[in-house]
C-alpha cells in the first residue's frame, strides 16, 4: 500500500478546492476546455460519483441517519473506489486528471464535524498527492451571496444541519462554511495548496491557473486522444 | 470507565456505558455463530439482557456491502473502508445504546477480523489500526482458535468453499481448495499476531461444540463477575500447522491467554509494531 506523497506516475493530477460559491467548478471547467484544445488526454473525475457506494450514501442522507463518523467513512469509501478504479489507472496511463474537490474537502468537513484531525489524514493516506491543488479563497459573505442568488435553498448536510448549529438552514450554513473556511486556511501551508484570489475576475483567475498548470506539464508526455 | 483505542467519536460519552462488551472472534467456519446461539439463552436465563450483533448487519451499509461483494468489483482499500462504515454505524446505533442500557453485547467478530482480512490483502497495518481507532475496547475477546487442517473438513462437510473465504479476490491459487488453505493460513497467522497485541483469550476450537461452549461459558462468567484473568499461559510459540500438538496443549487449560507485556491492549504499541513490520512501504 503506497502512501500520500510517494507516487511517480506518468499522469498529472490537478484538483480544485474551496467552499461552495468560490467559483472553483467554473474554473476547472475552463481549464478542462483549454487542456482538451491543447491536445492533452484529460479526464474529469467528480466527487461522490462512485455507483457502488452511491446507494448507501443516498440511504444515509435520506434518512438523515449519518453521524460524523459514518459520514466521514462512507465518503472515504466512495473516494477509495474512485481512487482504485478511476484516478490511479488514469494516472498510470499518463492522463491529465482533474478533480473537483479532493481529500482536503474531507479533511475540512470531517474535522468541523468533530472527527480527529490526525485520524482523518491517516484514513486518506492511500490518496495520490496532486501535481497541484488550487484553493479558491473567497470571503464568506461573497460565497453566501453567490449561492443564495443562484438556488432555492441549501441542503441538510451541506448546511451542516446535523451539527445542530442553528435551526435556520441559512444561518447554519453560514456558521458551518465559516468553520470549513478556517480549516482550509490551516491546510494551505500544511499541504502546500496554491491559493487563488476568487474575488478577481474569472478570466484573471483562469490565466493564473493555466500558467501554473502549463509549467507542471512542461515535461509531461502528451497522451494524445483520437480526434 | 470504558476506553477507546485512539480518539473517541465526537459526542460519545464513555462514562455511562455500563453494559459488557464481549467479542467472539475466529476465522470463517470455526463455529462462532453456533457458540453465540448457545450463549444467548444461557445469559438470558440468568436475567441478563443480551444484544447479539455481527458484521455486515448495519442498516446503513450492510446491504451495500452484500451487493458490492456479489459483483466482486470492490478494490481492497474500498472494501476495508466499507466495512469500517458498517462497523461505525453498528457501534453508534446498536452497540453503544445497548451498553448504555446495561446490556451484555455479544458481537460475532469485531474490528480484529476486519484488520486481519485487510492486512492479508496487503493493507498497511498502521493504516487499518488507525481507521478503527475509535472502537471501544471490549471487556473480553474470546478467540476460537483452530488450525487449517481442522478447519478444512468442517467447511467441506457443511457449506463448501466460499469465494471470499477462499480469498479468491486475491488469487492465491488456481483451485479453490489450495486457495482456501493459503488464504486461511495467512489469516490465522494474522490472528495470532492480533492475539498477542490485543490480549485475546484463546479457546481451542478444534474440540466439539459442547466442550468449546463450556470453556467459553466459564470465560464469560468470569468477565461478568468481574474476576481477574487466569494466570499467564502462552501458546504464542505454537505454530498453526502443527495444530495437533498445539491443540492438546491448549485443551489442558480451561482458559488460556497469550503472553503480553502488560494487561493493556494499547493502541500505541499496535502503531509501533505496524510501522516496523511494513518494510515494503
Amino acid at each position: 500500500m503506497k502512501r500520500y506523497g510517494e507516487h511517480r506516475f506518468p499522469g498529472k493530477l490537478f484538483v480544485v478546492e474551496g467552499i461552495d460559491g468560490s467559483g472553483k467548478s467554473t474554473q476547472l471547467l475552463l481549464l478542462h476546455q483549454w487542456l482538451q484544445a491543447e491536445g492533452y488526454g484529460v479526464v474529469f473525475s467528480e466527487w461522490n460519483s462512485s455507483p457502488l457506494v452511491r446507494d448507501t450514501t443516498k440511504r444515509g442522507k435520506k434518512k438523515q441517519s449519518l453521524t460524523p463518523s459514518t459520514f466521514s467513512l462512507i465518503h472515504a469509501t466512495d473516494f477509495a473506489d474512485r481512487m482504485e478504479h478511476n484516478i490511479l489507472p488514469l494516472l498510470k496511463a499518463g492522463a491529465v486528471v482533474l478533480c473537483d474537490r479532493y481529500i482536503y474537502t474531507a479533511f475540512a468537513r470531517d474535522v468541523v464535524r468533530g472527527m480527529d484531525r490526525q485520524w482523518v489524514r491517516e484514513l486518506y493516506s492511500f490518496a495520490v498527492r496532486p501535481t497541484a491543488a488550487f484553493f479558491f479563497r473567497v470571503p464568506l459573505d461573497v460565497a453566501m451571496k453567490r449561492i443564495l442568488d443562484g438556488r432555492m435553498g441549501v441542503k441538510y448536510y451541506e448546511a451542516g444541519m446535523d451539527l445542530g448549529l442553528s435551526e435556520d438552514p441559512e444561518e447554519s450554513f453560514r456558521i458551518f462554511q465559516g468553520r470549513i473556511l478556517d480549516e482550509y486556511e490551516k491546510m494551505v501551508p500544511e499541504f502546500d495548496l496554491t491559493t487563488v484570489d476568487a474575488t478577481l475576475p474569472i478570466e484573471g483567475q483562469q490565466t493564473y491557473m493555466r500558467q501554473i498548470v502549463k509549467a507542471k506539464l512542461a515535461q509531461a508526455k502528451r497522451l494524445r486522444v483520437a480526434p | 470507565m470504558r476506553e477507546t483505542y485512539a480518539a473517541p467519536l465526537p459526542g460519545m460519552n464513555l462514562a455511562d456505558l455500563t453494559g459488557k462488551l464481549i467479542v467472539i472472534e475466529g476465522t470463517d467456519g470455526v463455529g462462532r455463530s453456533t457458540q453465540i446461539r448457545l450463549l444467548r439463552p444461557w445469559l438470558e436465563q440468568q436475567g441478563r439482557a443480551v444484544l447479539d450483533t455481527a458484521i455486515k448487519r448495519s442498516e446503513l451499509a450492510g446491504k451495500g456491502i452484500q451487493q458490492a461483494k456479489e459483483g466482486h468489483t470492490l478494490g481492497r482499500i474500498t472494501l476495508s473502508l466499507f466495512y469500517a462504515t458498517d462497523f461505525a454505524d453498528r457501534l453508534e446505533h446498536e452497540i453503544v445504546p445497548a451498553l448504555r442500557a446495561g446490556f451484555v453485547v455479544l458481537t460475532d467478530r469485531y474490528i480484529y477480523s476486519l484488520m486481519a482480512r485487510a492486512v492479508v490483502r496487503g493493507a498497511d497495518p498502521r493504516w487499518i489500526r488507525n481507521a478503527y481507532g475509535f472502537a471501544l475496547k471490549p471487556d473480553a475477546i474470546f478467540y476460537l482458535r483452530i488450525g487449517v487442517d481442522d478447519l478444512v473438513p468442517r467447511v467441506v462437510f457443511s457449506r463448501g468453499f466460499d469465494y471470499w473465504e477462499s480469498g479468491m479476490d486475491i488469487h492465491p491459487s488456481e483451485d479453490m481448495y489450495d486457495s482456501f488453505r493459503k488464504y486461511q493460513t495467512g489469516l490465522l497467522e494474522e490472528f495470532d499476531n492480533l492475539a498477542k497485541e490485543y490480549n485475546f483469550d484463546i479457546i481451542d476450537a478444534s474440540a466439539d461444540a459442547r466442550t468449546v461452549f463450556e470453556h467459553l461459558r466459564a470465560g464469560v462468567a468470569r468477565v461478568l463477575s468481574g474476576e481477574p484473568r487466569e494466570p499467564l499461559f502462552s501458546v504464542a510459540a505454537t505454530p498453526l500447522d502443527s495444530a495437533e500438538a498445539g491443540a492438546k496443549k491448549v485443551l489442558e487449560m480451561p482458559l488460556v491467554k497469550v503472553a503480553a507485556a502488560s494487561d493493556e491492549p494499547a493502541a500505541p504499541q499496535a502503531l509501533a509494531s505496524g510501522a516496523e513490520g511494513d518494510a515494503n512501504r
